[in-house]
């Protein structure tokens, strides 16, 4: 575990308590909660950017090296389309739906690692 | 989109409000279950074809309950309800078999041991899924 995945970890659980509490209290989405998943989008690219580097410094990838690329582009679109959603229908659903993606960013960051 | 689909007001979709969730939640497990079902076949196919082949039908239960539960009307209901209760019975059979006789499913799958490689999210699925659709089932709309 190194410490794009603590990050990951934080900022993701984070998001998902923010927006599962906003979902209980029967908000639609908002700010806080629209930003705090882009706060996970962020993390994320900062690992993506971080593991090209990474790479090109010659580090090799420990496991097969698209299955990580692959894990790690994905994660990267699921908060872009859970938002997309979550302004095409402004319920709280919207924000429970938020809220899993920081659960799934977590799950998937946990996977990269082991790669 | 297509009119259908403004939510509350047609009562006969199952893409608006916990409905969203159920599908956003079933979606990544389409994705990741493909993923990984695609994988395993192509790179170690021969080491236990069944497990594999139950990985990719896993898959394909999935997409289909992921698009059905995002289509409006009564056809679609039958779809998503059909592979909600293959769900049930695939995680339930296999989580017990692999319980019971682990030489039989040395690979995991999606559904080993109940789902346990994921956070048992694939047992609790099914059964959220059949309390939705049975919420928004088209007898109690009206005609």
């Amino acid at each position: 575990m190194d410490g794009y995945f603590y990050a990951v970890l934080i900022v993701g659980l984070l998001s998902t308590i923010i927006c599962v509490v906003a979902g209980i209290m029967k908000k639609a989405p908002n700010d806080v909660t629209i930003l705090s998943v882009a706060a996970v989008e962020l993390v994320l690219l900062v690992y993506l950017v971080g593991s090209i580097i990474r790479v090109a410094m010659g580090e090799k990838i420990a496991g097969e090296p698209w299955e990580f690329w692959g894990y790690i582009i994905t994660a990267l679109i699921l908060p872009v389309v859970a938002v997309y959603w979550s302004i095409l229908e402004r319920t709280r659903w919207s924000n429970f739906v938020m809220g899993a993606v920081g659960v799934t960013a977590l799950v998937m960051a946990a996977r990269m690692n082991q790669i | 989109m297509t009119v259908e689909t403004t939510g509350k007001k047609n009562p006969d979709t199952r893409n608006t409000g916990p409905g969203r969730l159920l599908i956003a939640v079933y979606a990544v497990f389409a994705i990741s279950a493909t993923a990984r079902a695609g994988y395993q076949i192509l790179t170690k196919f021969s080491d236990a074809p069944l497990a594999h082949i139950l990985s990719a039908f896993a898959a394909v239960v999935y997409i289909v309950a992921t698009v059905s539960l995002a289509k409006p009307g009564r056809t679609w209901f039958k779809v998503s309800l059909a592979a909600v209760l293959v769900e049930m019975v695939g995680v339930v059979v296999v989580g017990a078999i692999s319980l019971f006789d682990p030489v039989a499913f040395p690979h995991d799958t999606v559904w080993s041991l109940f789902g346990r490689g994921y956070g048992f999210v694939p047992l609790i699925l099914p059964v959220l899924g059949l309390l939705w659709l049975y919420r928004r089932r088209p007898a109690r709309l009206p005609q």
